[in-house]
């Protein structure tokens, strides 16, 4: 096994260890500080393999699956270091470093990070600019889902009336969270645009049904924050949109 | 060397008998220069509070010690304070029961934390004034640790216990920072201010206050420092507020599904908290199937506030077993 998988091992070593002591601390009624520390950590060893990767490709490391599953995993705590103690969105964390744990235990799935990456010798600046802005939007957009399944767990709590858990003492309140799941999703549609946009500008050319998938997505995206803005939605509604356009489309890897 | 706490509170004193000896905070500093004066007397303290006075004393002898400060207590409260009013604790006992005073395990509302920054307030304004030295300062120093590590340790602040405090407390789990809420009263009556001025105390930005009797709304509108409302005007506040507070005396529901219904749009789905503690209740149940409200009765509200003064007083062993072990730890007791 190379560094590179080395390093994407210890990476979703730390992301199973957050998430787990962020549950161990829940179940004290407490938060644990050391998931931000363990996020932090997974974050650096995620740099570290696709480093490694971007060498041995000679450019953005979004040459197979398994990257991409790793590119997306780094976007997603890269977002979450820089929003949830921002915005003091507790819990943000134990909540995402599942999604980054199974991201990343799929890459490490035999088959999925070639081991052997052809070297390119000539680079398209627009595709690689189309590919990092994608998968980081894909990060924001992920990040928007983790956050709105917080709203809809607390939501449920609320109308529930059950209010004695560890989990719902630490959930941030309703107002941070919705606000989060908007912030998320207008900066995933902003980096999604220079994606979609860059994707036109290829010299190839952008891929037929890949590309109408990330053009649909990029759309619903923008109907949904016009909709937000315009006119307004439930918290609830809006939570759901995230969760299952996020779930949806993750399909455009399937066409890559 | 001996330490001797007297003291009385809520428990073995009525509000009468404890507000003649208490001493305001300006003056604890010098009250415990008063008490140095007594014979024998080398350090001193005094804690005083809406629910308590209690005097911690270095002496060379408790029980000469004691004698003098019921002397000086009944002095200070202008006439002779009966013994059933009064509790003594003597050596080991004196740091136990500080232990359990900053721990709030003492206090009306069990684990409440405002006992423990006036134990701190009270403290250092003895020290300031020079009559604290080895004795107390450890005392105190110890005790203020303790208190720390049972509160963090255990549940025992854990949940709130009143209808007030659990209608801040959700109120705040909605909408966070309460200094950008608005809040509307519904009903001029007792519960209703109540409920509102634990918002405001939180920051609630601004308060609409809608009666039948336009007079009384007034009234409370001006005591909290809100604006009053003609009542057939209500529904129209309701497109800008956060918080409703309910508590009219009417027979049926006042706030309805369709109400809330015809505002939904203009407040653009924003999250809306209702507080029903009126009986018969003043808001219809369906108001509270709609997606973006949350709709809590008195019943609930008192339930959460029984629940969380039934999973305090579960601590209450726990903690006890903490002030033990941490003062055997500090070789206070043997």
């Amino acid at each position: 096994m190379g560094m590179e998988k080395w390093l994407l091992a210890g990476a979703t070593v730390m992301a199973v260890l957050g998430g787990g002591l962020g549950i161990l601390s829940l179940q004290r009624g407490q938060r644990s500080r050391w998931t931000l520390v363990c996020m932090l950590g997974a974050f650096l060893l995620q740099l570290g393999f696709l480093g490694i990767r971007g060498e041995q490709r000679g450019q953005c490391p979004l040459g197979d699956f398994g990257e991409i599953l790793v590119f997306l995993a780094w976007s997603l705590v890269l977002f979450y270091l820089l929003v949830g103690p921002v915005y003091r969105v507790s819990l943000l964390g134990m909540f995402t470093a599942p999604l980054v744990a199974v991201f990343q235990l799929v890459a490490l799935f035999p088959g999925m990070i070639d081991p052997a990456p052809e070297h390119v010798e000539f680079t398209d600046g627009w595709r690689e600019t189309h590919s990092a802005f994608a998968v980081l939007s894909y990060g924001a957009f992920a990040l928007a889902a983790v956050a709105g399944l917080m709203f809809i767990v607390l939501n449920r709590q609320l109308k529930g009336q059950q209010l004695g858990t560890g989990l719902f003492r630490n959930l941030p309140p309703v107002r941070n969270l919705v606000a989060s799941v908007v912030r998320l999703a207008t900066l995933g549609a902003g980096l999604l645009t220079i994606g979609v946009v860059s994707a036109f500008q290829m010299a190839e050319g952008a891929a037929g049904i890949h590309r109408n998938v990330a053009v649909v997505t990029w759309a619903a995206y923008l109907i949904l924050l016009g909709v937000y803005f315009w006119r307004g939605i439930t918290p609830k509604r809006l939570s759901l949109l995230v969760i299952v356009m996020f779930t949806l489309s993750l399909l455009v890897f399937a066409f890559v | 060397m001996e330490f001797v706490c007297l003291g009385l509170n809520h428990r073995t004193a009525p509000v009468d008998v404890r507000e003649r000896v208490a001493v305001p905070e300006p003056n604890l500093g010098e009250t415990c220069g008063r008490l140095r004066e007594l014979k024998g007397v080398e350090e001193g303290v005094v804690i005083s509070t809406c629910n308590r006075t209690e005097y911690y004393l270095v002496g060379e002898n408790s029980g000469d010690v004691l004698a003098q400060l019921r002397g000086f207590l009944s002095e200070h409260a202008g006439a002779a304070l009966g013994d059933e009013h009064l509790y003594a604790r003597t050596a080991e006992e004196v740091a136990r029961h500080l232990c359990r005073v900053v721990s709030g395990m003492d206090s009306m509302v069990l684990g409440e934390t405002e006992v423990f920054g006036q134990t701190k307030r009270a403290y250092k304004a003895a020290l300031e004034a020079g009559h604290t030295a080895g004795g107390l300062n450890k005392l105190f120093q110890r005790a203020f640790a303790v208190g720390k590590k049972v509160r963090t340790v255990t549940g025992i602040q854990v949940g709130q216990t009143s209808i007030g405090s659990v209608a801040v407390d959700l109120a705040e789990k909605i909408f966070g920072h309460l200094r950008d809420s608005r809040v509307m009263v519904l009903g001029a009556g007792e519960m209703s201010r109540i409920t509102a001025q634990s918002l405001l105390s939180r920051g609630a930005r601004s308060i609409f206050v809608a009666n039948r009797t336009y007079d009384k709304a007034v009234e409370l509108a001006e005591e909290l420092g809100g604006e009053a409302v003609r009542f057939d005007a209500w529904q129209k506040v309701l497109e800008e507020v956060d918080v409703v507070i309910s508590s009219t005396g009417a027979p049926h529901a006042i706030v309805r599904r369709e109400h809330v219904r015809e505002v939904r749009r203009k407040r653009r789905y924003r999250p809306l908290f209702f507080i029903d503690i009126a009986v018969p209740r003043d808001i219809d149940v369906g108001v509270g199937e709609i997606e973006e409200v949350y709709l809590y009765d008195i019943d609930t509200l008192e339930q959460i506030a029984n629940e969380g003064r039934e999973r305090r007083e579960a601590q209450i062993k726990e903690c006890d077993a903490i002030i033990e072990a941490e003062l055997k730890k500090m070789g206070v007791i043997a």
